[in-house]
């Protein structure tokens, strides 16, 4: 850091208030050339800000360490060591233009397969493997935070294993408009359309943000049919099935299902278990089994939760020195827990199931024995058992005081009609996405 | 029951970790300082209620960032008026950014998808991201689920509260840091009569600290209450 920016910023730390020396002073970076002392600030919101309010104070500053020997010199950038990514790439020199944004860290072999993703996985070793030919588009769908984007950055990666020499290139849906728009002010739309139908692989994650966005999606919808006529692969997530996208054009709507869509729903108890020690594995900690099972048990939303959940013990753990038992992650997730206890609870399972099969909350503590009261009061208990630490008589109890073999049978008539009956099982997941966010 | 005072004037002390009285917060303070110097989280996510020291803890990973040499901003959502979303425009360059009762933006749908975006980019570039709100992300107003659970996926830590006995040796941490002492008893005194929360003690002391100065007299109880006396007068 210049050292006459360096007591500008002791000197204005005194004169200024802690809050706005932090919001305006410290972003600035500093660069002294030719007689000139630049002062970047990070976008034009700071910049305004600072010349306005702060002009007067920096440039007595900057005269006074300077001996008046430095001009005062403000710009929009940064010195950041960090590369600028975000320019239209140029495709001038044929392929390799741009970097492709993958994530190595993000693989098929640390993807953890379960029921509710295994589909999913499979779809993309496919088409990782036989790009343009297996599935294309391949389409991944399903709530936030589930693993689609992992899915994308695999196939990325294990198509640049296979194929180093392959252009593969992944981008959220908002970063082909912010290079669409870029490129339109630039006048450089020409080399934007060239650029990205020459890539290879393809990967947009969360196509929903397209929604209402009409000429992104033109010009989406033309890049996509280059794609496919070249049989090069295009991979699309997105947040719901296609077709339940408001603001989103129909005829991309049917083009993104002429592939192979795959849903990607909540990962069962096993696999969120099988998450957290593979993700514990990850930074070197022996997460066990009891241990994983408990938070899995105690967190049943996403990945992302559980993740967060994870980092806590850890990182609880390694300012203690204690060891992870389950007594130690009771105590160190407490509040997270109470807070889930709170949220989901076996009232609000009772009136979310209700709601679902538009029947009474009563009628699932009644004695009707009718089928369709039956089946949401199982699916409820079921639900009970596997959201709460509520034991099986405390369920029994909640639903019109029946025995825990009740439960216990409720249960086991749940998990095997998820198998034979695909509606039960999209009922019972549909119900459990709906009361973890 | 006493009336607290109203108290009107800037309190600007050095928001630093040396600065934030620890208490049972130390766990807190030791994540933050990782996360800044590098060897910690990449996504920080600081909870509490109002006045328990989050803006200043915020501030403090702005300050030991200048240390380091590592670019950072600041900034408290809670402002009257919300700026643009524009404004995160080429925040993610930031090697630190913090945001201050990020609860504001909820329910926000121009800020929660700009704020997505800002969060997508920062992350590609592993910079580091710290917020602060009144309760945990999961209890947010967040509209966007795609944002909701990327709230929830860094270290979330809850600010412990101070207990009154924790407040009366911040009270005299701080008196110590300004470079005067205060006992026990006045400490509770402050307690009992004026501010609780310790955004307000901390004013006050200040205020204190300056008439000790003008009348060059130790901060004895006789003197606290001659000079609280003509501040309400």
């Amino acid at each position: 850091m210049s050292a006459i920016w360096t007591n500008c910023l002791a000197k204005l730390e005194n004169e200024i208030s802690a809050s706005d020396f932090s919001t305006w002073i410290r972003p600035l970076q500093a660069q002294e050339a030719d007689g000139q002392l630049t002062l970047l600030a990070p976008n034009r919101f700071v910049l305004d800000w600072v010349k306005e309010h702060y002009f007067v104070k920096l440039a007595d500053a900057i005269h006074e360490f300077s001996n008046g020997t430095l001009d005062l010199i403000f710009e929009i950038g940064s010195r950041s060591v960090t590369p600028q990514v975000t320019k239209v790439p140029k495709a001038a020199d044929g392929k390799k233009a741009g970097p492709n944004f993958l994530n190595k860290a993000f693989t098929f072999d640390n993807f953890v397969e379960g029921k509710s993703n295994q589909l999913a996985r499979a779809a993309s070793m496919q088409v990782s493997e036989n790009i343009g030919k297996a599935y294309n588009p391949l389409l991944i769908y399903g709530s936030s935070g589930l693993g689609k984007t992992h899915l994308m950055h695999a196939i990325g990666n294990a198509v640049l294993q296979h194929n180093p020499s392959a252009t593969v290139v992944y981008l959220h849906s908002e970063k082909f408009v912010q290079d669409m728009v870029r490129a339109l002010q630039q006048n450089a739309i020409n080399s934007f359309k060239e650029y990205y139908r020459s890539i290879d692989v393809l990967l947009i994650d969360d196509i929903q943000f397209f929604a209402g966005k009409e000429r992104s999606q033109e010009e989406f919808f033309h890049t996509f049919n280059t794609l496919l006529e070249k049989k090069h692969q295009v991979v699309l997530t997105c947040d719901k099935y296609p077709k339940e996208i408001v603001g989103l054009e129909d005829r991309l709507k049917s083009r993104f299902s002429w592939g192979l869509p795959v849903s990607i729903e909540p990962p069962d108890l096993e696999t969120r278990a099988a998450i957290l020690m593979n993700k514990a594995a990850l930074v070197n900690v022996e997460l066990p089994q009891e241990v994983a099972f408990f938070m899995a048990k105690r967190i049943p939303s996403n990945v992302r939760d559980l993740e967060g959940a994870l980092r806590r013990v850890i990182a609880n753990a390694q300012f203690t020195g204690k060891e992870i038992t389950t007594e130690f992650t009771k105590e160190a997730l407490h509040d997270l827990i109470s807070l889930q206890d709170k949220l989901v609870n076996i009232d609000n399972i009772q009136k979310t199931v209700a709601e679902y099969f538009k029947i009474r909350v009563a009628d699932l503590s009644s004695k009707n024995r009718r089928q369709s009261i039956t089946r949401p009061r199982q699916m409820a208990m079921c639900l009970a058992r596997e959201l709460t630490s509520h034991s099986f008589p405390e369920i029994g109890d909640a639903f019109g005081g029946r025995d825990h073999t009740t439960v216990m049978n409720a249960c086991k008539r749940i998990a095997e009609l998820k198998e034979a009956d695909s509606k039960v099982a999209e009922d019972y997941s549909n119900l459990l996405r709906t009361l973890s966010h | 029951m006493a009336e607290q005072l109203p108290l009107d004037f800037d309190f600007r002390a050095n928001q630093t970790f040396n600065d934030f009285y620890p208490g049972p917060n130390q766990e807190i303070i030791s994540h933050l300082q990782q996360s800044v110097i590098g060897s910690g989280e990449q996504q920080l996510f600081l909870w509490g209620a109002t006045g328990e020291g989050k803006s200043h803890l915020l501030q403090a990973c702005c300050q030991l960032a200048q240390q380091q040499d590592i670019s950072s901003f600041y900034f408290d959502l809670s402002t009257p008026k919300l700026p643009a979303p524009a404004m995160l425009n080429g925040l993610e360059e930031i090697e630190l950014v913090c945001f201050d009762n990020i609860e504001t933006i909820a329910g926000n749908q121009a800020w929660e998808l700009a704020f997505f975006n800002f969060f997508n980019r920062h992350r590609e570039r592993d910079h580091k991201l710290i917020l602060s709100a009144d309760c945990p992300p999961q209890l947010l107003t967040i509209e966007l689920p795609d944002l909701k659970t990327r709230l929830n996926w860094g270290l979330t830590l809850k600010l412990k509260p101070l207990s009154d006995d924790d407040k009366i040796a911040a009270l005299i941490f701080k008196a110590d840091q300004l470079g005067f002492e205060i006992s026990p008893k006045v400490g509770q005194f402050l307690l009992t009569h004026y501010a609780r929360d310790l955004h307000g003690l901390w004013v006050l002391l200040e205020k204190l600290d300056r008439a000790s100065l003008a009348a060059k007299r130790k901060l004895t109880l006789p003197f606290l209450r001659q000079v609280l006396s003509e501040t309400t007068n």
